[in-house]
């Protein structure tokens, strides 16, 4: 039950980053990116390549940050803005083409064969009584990770202001620009900052499910049914939707032997209540419709 | 001098500005008024380029506003209070103020306009730091009104501040603006469904009907003449 927990405590800190990335872009521009995971993971890849080149792993983390930061900011500048004031679906399909396209383009750069990717940090469990205990030094690194990042963010938006500039140009763009706020450069730096995320997700995931373009499908699902699970306009929600989504995936997929493929069917289930119930999402503020 | 010049509007197929054009005196209060669906909320928005027009310019201080873009304008010293509740509802009052101003680089100088809508507003003290979704409609137009002064603005655009205030609300706000163009020099044009009002304070009258200039006149000239007043304005 404890090791159950504590897995599930890890890798809902990833689901969570994964979900905040979307959160954050859906606050920007009001839309989904379905291709946050494969730009995770090409910066995941960007970072292996920094290692391969005898970079040491802080350099490898900084460089896939970086290139998150950049890649976000070319793919709203050059793909999304052009669709922004289109109707919805131009967005899908065009971000959904970007994801194909990453995938295909880390394929024929790297090839498609799975790579292990270096974890930091010793991934044996750690002994709490002479026990092993399913937490490991690199466990406590991923948390510890994606709290920092959330902090810092958290002050940015809140106490900066800059991030007011932000939060007016996601909330009001039409009243922010009256006020002289550039929402274009704000807009452009929310994809960034949330390519950043990205990015961290596709690092700290990468040494379990080991390299591969295809790396992120799976997590990015689980991401965005966290992020859907908390309100797409909450990162509060994005947070505990996915530490809630770890947890429950974790418990479904130790209960039995069948344990693995349980997990999505879990995921599966907690998704259909919470939009049972709250179908715009557990802290979200938008009201739901009829249709 | 704000010059409005020949201005056309068009909304896909409806013209909701016809050739207009007036001026407004620097220093000056001018009331654009006019039944609803007239082009009054459309006129502001042209002239700070929220919606472009099919012809026409804005002249002011060298520039045509309506080659520039939005967040350029309040730059030119040109403020916009929107009709509505224009108030960020989840900011808090105080970083509503704050935004007004954070294009300018002297931060002492915010902080000093920050304190000077405090004492125009004392009323928002006690309320700096609640969301302003828990504000009533008077507070709310005040955030917005004192969010337009942060940027020290020396023309102020404001679509139907007085809309659903109480009759005190509204003569406290039609005071200061008086007071304020005639202390600081701060030019104003008026939006207003409400004439009396508006008629109050203003120094021109500007009316609009179905998108042109129907009567362009002293205030006080409109006001006395009963004629006018009835023929243009219904009362």
């Amino acid at each position: 039950m404890l090791n159950q927990t504590l897995n599930g405590l890890t890798s809902g800190a990833i689901y969570a980053s994964i979900a905040l990335a979307l959160v954050l872009i859906w606050r920007a521009t009001r839309t989904v990116n379905f291709a946050a995971g494969a730009m995770g993971m090409l910066s995941a890849y960007i970072a292996f390549s920094v290692i391969d080149h005898g970079g040491g792993y802080w350099l490898a983390l900084a460089a896939a940050l970086g290139s998150g930061l950049v890649a976000g900011a070319v793919v709203e500048r050059v793909l999304v803005r052009p669709v922004e004031a289109k109707p919805p679906l131009n967005a899908v399909i065009v971000t959904f083409g970007l994801l194909i396209l990453i995938e295909a383009a880390a394929g024929m750069i790297w090839g498609e064969t799975s790579r292990g990717f270096p974890a930091h940090f010793s991934v044996r469990g750690l002994y709490i009584g002479g026990e092993a205990v399913a937490l490991s030094p690199f466990d406590i690194f991923v948390i510890a990770a994606v709290v920092t990042m959330m902090a810092l963010l958290v002050v940015l938006f809140r106490a900066t202001n800059l991030g007011l500039r932000m939060r007016a140009a996601a909330f009001r763009p039409e009243i922010a620009r009256l006020l002289g706020v550039r929402v274009g450069r704000m807009l452009n730096l929310g994809w960034a900052l949330a390519s950043m995320v990205g990015a961290l997700a596709g690092v700290l995931i990468a040494p379990k499910v080991f390299l591969s373009p295809n790396m992120m499908d799976a997590p990015f699902v689980f991401g965005f049914t966290a992020a859907v699970i908390g309100g797409l306009d909450s990162p509060i929600g994005a947070v505990v939707g996915g530490v809630a989504l770890g947890l429950v995936t974790s418990y479904v997929g130790g209960w039995s032997a069948l344990g693995p493929s349980l997990e999505v069917m879990g995921a599966f289930v907690l998704l259909i209540a919470v939009l049972m119930v709250r179908p715009q999402g557990l802290f979200s503020g938008i009201k739901p419709r009829r249709v | 001098m704000l010059a409005v010049e020949g201005l056309t509007t068009r909304y896909g197929e409806i013209e909701a500005l016809h050739d207009v054009s007036f001026a407004v005196p620097e220093g000056s209060i001018t009331a654009v008024l006019g039944p609803n669906g007239a082009g009054k909320t459309t006129l502001l928005r042209t002239i700070t380029g929220l919606v472009r027009p099919e012809r026409g310019r804005v002249l002011y201080d060298g520039h045509d506003l309506t080659r520039l873009h939005v967040e350029d304008v309040v730059r030119c010293g040109v403020a916009h209070v929107p009709e509505g509740r224009s108030v960020i509802q989840e900011l808090t009052v105080d970083e509503n103020l704050r935004l007004g101003a954070l294009w300018r680089a002297d931060r002492a100088d915010r902080r000093r306009a920050l304190a000077e809508v405090y004492d125009l507003f004392p009323l928002l003290r006690g309320r700096r730091r609640r969301p302003a979704f828990t504000l009533s409609g008077g507070e709310s137009q005040m955030v917005a009104i004192g969010r337009a002064l942060m940027s020290r603005p020396r023309v102020l655009l404001l679509d139907e501040p007085s809309l659903g205030l109480a009759p005190l609300v509204v003569a406290q706000i039609m005071a200061m603006l008086r007071d304020l163009s005639a202390r600081a020099g701060l030019t104003v044009v008026l939006v207003e469904q409400n004439a009396t009002t508006a008629l109050s304070i203003a120094g021109q009258v500007v009316v609009l009907y179905l998108g042109r200039v129907v009567l362009l006149d002293d205030a006080e000239r409109v006001t006395n003449d009963a004629t006018l007043r009835r023929h243009y304005l219904g009362f």
